[in-house]
């Protein structure tokens, strides 16, 4: 490629990390006075101007500026309601619901069956996505069937679940409707794709030849994936856990149709109690108490959602089992 | 111990062709046996099907003891890859000790490093290596379970010249003594390293023999080529034909370092090209219809008329198409 003559701004990284903070600074401050002033739309035309200079005096690049200014556009699709949704709430009903036992026993249902839906996901997906990743005799069958609930819809899975675990299905003993396991099931058979997915693409990235040094120099199978490949593939592992658990926290249409109300052990009360999954509760709440109300819990769940998230982040990207050096 | 492998698998790839690889090697114990043959000829997947990678028909025996059926971390072998295959999230002591625990009888691991070189290393990860480095820390955990045979896939094709060079020379004091297979498509290392070659081409062996046998008398054009000697079809080049004094629908190979330039000699040529190499020059002679390639300390002009001598000791008649070996 031949070297630009233009005069572009070379940024070192914590050059960008300064400009990258700078930035969000700059939107946080743009938006807080178009909100006050009563115009947010606005901001959204601020949004996309300030992203289209900012490319044009780091970059000079045309084609930059177009596809920043592009990205832009989609970033206020997406950001700019959750800006609105933050700033609109009310503090004292967020405060009201954040102190509700009903939230605590929502807020801990969301989090543990996800939870338990991810750690069936990884601890069925693992060996399946292993054997993908290998090829095997009608994989593509096998993979259809797999990634076959990320186009049907949800509540349609949820059906097909209470057909083949519901009364008069294949398991007559096992109850699952309104049951932790037949939330969890539910779950897993919506989150399950992206365990799968995102593990097998771990397994995929490593070199045969890692495997055939350790085989060749006297490990066998068992100790190879114990040794060599799962600690190569542990950040696709974590990733698909994290996917498949934010897929679980988000689930509504299947876990409304097979586990509406479930009636799960919560250690606080020291027994049985009844509650609702998150976005379920969000939903009863919405008809029942209006946007006010339902928006206040869903902030809450959506703050413990995202702190969760970023100590998972933290705990994971530093800790890489090579020294950081790969 | 010797190593006998006649081994048959057939490898399929999506969008390719099915390939085939039918060939059978012999090493005697103490021998380097090197596997040489053009990119895509099968040396690397015979390699791996011998070290029990990859399903296979015939035997791989360990003197006599039929293996074939033995997985390949109860075959024995140490194995040093092209792209080294260390464990990029273990130090280096790590690699190196990596099979400790599966061998009652291992080679101290930092002692094998100070050996290579490489003793100052032993807390680094393989990513933050040379190439050479990394190279020599496998070649160290090859070593170190003290195999019983060690297998070589082309461990110097990614090096630089002056550490590929530094290697060789390495790698010819730790196999001196050692039942090794060595695979390369390079043979100034083949020459270097082995006791005995076979040149493999297509999946199958195509001949087998001392290095002097490969180099100078080779059986078939292609394997002349592939080790560099000039190929003269006696057909496009009748003065050659009457200066050798060779009848019939031949074809010769001729070393290109038996080949002397001069005032006078058996047959005249005019230069065509000169490309300065190391410490001499590989000139090419145009004779008749044809061209030869010969070696000369002080390049003639392009253009130039001149004379070659050939060593009748070096000039081999082969058929031209290549027999099985």
């Amino acid at each position: 490629m031949a070297t630009s003559t233009e005069t572009r701004f070379s940024l070192d990284g914590v050059g960008r990390v300064s400009l990258a903070v700078a930035f969000v600074a700059l939107q946080a401050l743009a938006f807080a006075a178009a909100y006050t002033i009563g115009r947010p739309t606005w901001y959204a035309f601020f949004m996309i101007g300030s992203t289209a200079v900012t490319a044009y005096v780091l970059r000079r690049d045309s084609f930059v500026v177009a596809a920043a200014t592009m990205g832009s556009i989609l970033m206020v699709a997406l950001g700019l309601p959750l800006f609105m949704f933050v700033a609109r709430q009310q503090p004292s009903i967020v405060v009201e619901k954040a102190l509700s036992s009903d939230v605590h026993r929502m807020l801990y249902l969301g989090i543990y069956g996800p939870l338990l839906a991810a750690i069936v996901s990884l601890l069925f997906g693992i060996p399946l996505a292993h054997l993908f990743s290998e090829g095997f005799a009608g994989q593509q069958l096998v993979e259809s069937l797999v990634d076959l609930p990320l186009v049907v819809p949800h509540s349609v899975a949820g059906i097909i679940i209470l057909f083949g675990f519901g009364s008069g299905g294949a398991f007559p003993n096992v109850s699952v409707l309104g049951s932790m396991i037949g939330m969890v099931l539910a779950m897993t058979f919506v989150s399950a794709p992206y365990a799968v997915n995102a593990t097998r693409e771990a397994f995929e990235s490593i070199d045969d030849r890692l495997e055939y040094a350790s085989r060749i120099h006297g490990a066998s199978r068992w100790d190879t994936f114990r040794r060599v490949t799962a600690p190569l593939a542990v950040r696709g592992m974590v990733t698909g856990g994290v996917l498949a658990w934010a897929r679980a926290v988000s689930e509504f249409g299947a876990v409304a149709v097979v586990a509406y109300s479930v009636s799960f052990f919560y250690p606080p009360a020291g027994g049985e109690v009844t509650a609702q999954h998150a976005p379920v509760f969000v939903y009863g709440t919405y008809l029942q108490g209006g946007l006010a109300e339902s928006g206040a819990v869903a902030f809450i769940l959506l703050a413990v959602s995202a702190l969760i998230f970023l100590i998972i982040r933290y705990l994971t990207s530093g800790s890489s089992t090579t020294g950081g050096v790969v | 111990m010797s190593l006998h492998a006649d081994v048959s698998a057939t490898f399929t790839a999506d969008g390719a062709e099915s390939f085939h690889v039918d060939a059978e090697i012999e090493v005697e114990r103490g021998e380097s046996l090197v596997i040489l043959g053009p990119s895509g000829s099968g040396k690397t997947l015979l390699l791996e099907t011998v070290a029990g990678f990859h399903p296979h028909d015939g035997p791989v025996t360990l003197d006599g003891e039929r293996v074939s059926d033995t997985s390949p971390e109860k075959r024995d072998f140490g194995f040093v890859f092209q792209d080294y295959a260390l464990f990029p999230h273990m130090t280096v002591r790590e690699n190196v000790d990596f099979g400790s625990r599966y061998h009652d009888d291992t080679r101290d691991g930092e002692e094998l490093l100070a050996e290579l070189g490489v003793a100052a290393l032993t807390d680094r990860y393989p990513p933050t290596l040379s190439g050479g480095e990394q190279q020599r820390v496998a070649l160290a955990r090859a070593l170190a379970v003290r195999p019983e045979v060690i297998l070589l896939d082309e461990p110097l094709a990614a090096l630089d010249v002056p550490t590929r060079q530094s290697l060789r020379d390495d790698l010819a004091d730790v196999l001196a003594d050692a039942t090794a297979v060595y695979v390369t498509h390079n043979r100034t290392t083949a020459r270097a390293l082995a006791d005995r070659i076979v040149i493999m081409n297509d999946g199958q062996v195509v001949q087998s023999g001392t290095p002097e046998e490969i180099f100078h008398r080779p059986k078939s054009p292609m394997v002349a080529r592939f080790t560099g000697s000039n190929v003269v079809d006696l057909d496009d080049a009748p003065s050659l034909r009457s200066a050798l004094d060779v009848g019939g629908d031949d074809v010769v190979t001729i070393r290109p370092e038996s080949v002397a330039l001069g005032d006078d000699g058996d047959v005249r040529g005019t230069v065509e090209r000169v490309v300065r190499e190391d410490a001499t020059n590989r000139v090419t002679v145009s004779i008749d219809r044809t061209s030869v390639e010969a070696f000369a300390e002080r390049a003639p002009a392009v253009g130039d008329e001149v004379w070659l001598t050939l060593s009748e000791n070096d000039i081999h008649v082969c058929r031209r198409t290549a027999p099985r070996a």
